[in-house]
């Protein structure tokens, strides 16, 4: 329970304002490319195959397919953002910079880096999916798109919230995997179908119980229905459920990450 | 030494490491006094690193007790981590910040909060002569003073205990004289100081006093001329390999076996030992010197390497010729 808490320390936030300081310092290249990349891809399909897909079917409603993937494509950059950060961003801090163990020699203590990463990487999808709510609500505006506006500026707040738990997850990787070639196998295997297979691009439905309940306990599928549900004015049960799920996740991922990374970094 | 009424610094007993089945620190007691430099001295795989890394709370025990300033370690170890410093083998400087930002965001992990931080940080840029890089990366530095940099950094925010593991390994003899002289200074400021080294003239200069440990246990402990007397003897026999076929022989039959270093035969010897082999060979004429700390890591590397040693070093050193 003590990791847990660990959340709302005062070290945690050092390691946070360690890394933010640094986002800083390289902001030209560590923020404009990642969110311009949810944008080319909003570009690409919202307008480029949506030239193919006019419309598709959600909630037994027709929408155009460019409306159908904006939310979709918030909920995978937050998703991205935070995963990625926590398994590459942070595996460097820790293997190659040893940034992690100067800092465990003060006061910070491994729960609390490792709650630093999670709450980091959160804020970084949260500015990357801030920079696609801009552009969504520009194309809104332009009339290109059409979106509740209104409830656009929550939807950072949301994407941040899940983050934590998909940096959680990331983390357990970072702290197992032998070398950062090994990242191959949470990134392609695991984070590519887990984004795409959750209501991002495309609707992922099955008649097959089982199925159906796997499909829901993806937390990007959750976070990707509850975007939409702000972003389309549907019923906002999946809030309800992305709620859930991530305090799950997080509550296990978080006391994993833990106990696998000071199983690494203190023997 | 501390006042009666003054708390040790540091104070640790029966301390264990074990990894798996193996036992890397063994039932080791030491204790640190402010204004007092501890040096921790062994061969590779003595346990040294481990031992430092227990007392400032890297790695738990599996056995023993770490008290700072009279109080348990691990039960307040948020507080009492304030009051330590660390400065580890690695390189582990933040290369994303300048040289003033490393000082500057360091001191950003401790709390109380370090007074007037600025101030101290440039304090310590100009006591360490790290003004001059202040705002370039420490990429910038040679190793000499990324080195100077770390031990600053890790006392940004005004410890009383510092640990040092290995401060001048990969230094050249330039810059290992001014870390030299940067230790000496933070312990006449009364700064308590424990340090691994492999450098025998390092522990000799630096240290008030030694802890020598061997497979994880302390094999001798006290000031340089007691561990050296405790552990070789007060005397060296040296000799050239050439010359020296038939005290070796003789040497052999009594369960002896001498260092060889660059031709030369090395033997320490108690002066009872030194006498018996005298009247042995009345006829050669013995040179001997006082042993010094090459002599003790060389006996002590020697003894590790001999697999199924069955004695200790005393009890070998102890055999006689």
């Amino acid at each position: 329970m003590n990791d847990l808490l660990s959340a709302f320390d005062w070290r945690s936030f050092a390691v946070v304002r360690r890394n933010a300081l640094v986002y800083l310092r390289n902001w030209r290249t560590a923020f404009i490319p990642p969110a311009m990349e949810p944008v080319i891809f909003f570009l690409a399909f919202g307008f480029g195959l949506a030239g193919y897909v006019e419309s598709i079917a959600y909630q037994g409603q027709t929408i155009d397919y460019a409306a159908y993937i904006a939310p979709g494509l918030v909920a995978y950059t937050a998703f991205g953002t935070a995963y990625y950060e926590a398994l590459y961003s942070a595996y460097v801090r820790m293997f190659y910079q040893k940034t992690w163990d100067g800092i465990l020699a003060t006061q910070v203590e491994l729960q609390h880096l490792v709650w630093g990463e999670i709450l980091w990487a959160a804020c970084r999808g949260f500015m990357n999916a801030t920079i696609v709510c801009l552009v969504l609500a520009g194309f809104s505006l332009a009339g290109l798109v059409e979106l509740h506006l209104s409830m656009l500026p929550l939807l950072p707040f949301v994407g941040a919230f899940a983050g934590t738990a998909f940096a959680a997850f990331g983390l357990i990787f970072t702290a197992i995997v032998p070398g950062i070639d090994h990242m191959n196998y949470p990134v392609f295997l695991i984070g590519i179908p887990l984004g795409l297979l959750s209501n991002t691009y495309f609707p992922v439905a099955s008649d097959h119980a089982v199925l159906q309940l796997l499909i829901e306990l993806n937390p990007v599928y959750q976070l990707s229905e509850s975007c939409r549900a702000l972003l389309l004015g549907a019923s906002p049960a999946p809030l309800l459920k992305l709620a859930a799920v991530t305090l799950l996740y997080l509550l296990i991922f978080t006391t994993l990450a833990i106990r696998l990374c000071r199983k690494r970094i203190l023997g | 030494m501390n006042e009666p009424n003054e708390p040790t610094l540091l104070r640790a007993r029966g301390l264990t490491k074990r990894y798996g089945t193996q036992t890397v620190v063994s039932e080791l007691d030491l204790d640190c006094d402010a204004g007092r430099v501890l040096g921790l001295l062994g061969p590779n795989g003595a346990g040294k690193t481990t031992t430092l890394r227990m007392l400032y709370g890297f790695a738990r025990p599996d056995a023993g007790s770490v008290e700072v300033l009279g109080q348990d370690f691990q039960q307040h170890r948020k507080e009492l981590k304030r009051y330590l410093g660390v400065c580890t083998q690695d390189d582990t400087l933040d290369y994303d910040f300048s040289v003033r930002q490393n000082l500057r965001v360091y001191a950003n992990y401790f709390r109380p909060a370090v007074p007037d931080v600025r101030g101290r940080v440039n304090e310590l840029l100009e006591t360490f002569g790290l003004g001059e890089y202040a705002d370039a990366s420490p990429r910038a530095l040679s190793g000499g003073y990324v080195r100077r940099l770390l031990i600053a950094r890790s006392i940004v925010h005004r410890p009383g205990l510092l640990f040092l593991d290995e401060p001048t390994t990969g230094l050249d003899p330039a810059a290992r004289v001014e870390v030299w002289e940067l230790v000496a200074s933070l312990r006449a400021a009364g700064m308590g100081i424990i340090l691994t080294t492999h450098y025998m003239d390092e522990a000799e200069r630096l240290s008030d006093s030694l802890l020598v440990l061997q497979r994880g246990k302390a094999v001798a402990r006290g000031q340089t001329s007691d561990v050296l007397g405790t552990l070789l003897g007060e005397h060296v026999l040296v000799m050239a390999e050439s010359e020296s076929q038939d005290i070796e022989a003789h040497l052999r039959t009594l369960g002896r076996r001498p260092s060889h270093v660059l031709g030369e035969m090395r033997l320490p010897l108690r002066a009872a030992q030194l006498a018996a082999l005298s009247a042995a060979f009345p006829e050669r004429r013995l040179t001997v010197r006082p042993p010094n700390l090459d002599d003790l890591f060389l006996a002590l590397a020697e003894e590790g390497a001999e697999e199924g040693a069955e004695k200790s070093p005393e009890a070998r050193m102890d055999g006689g010729p």
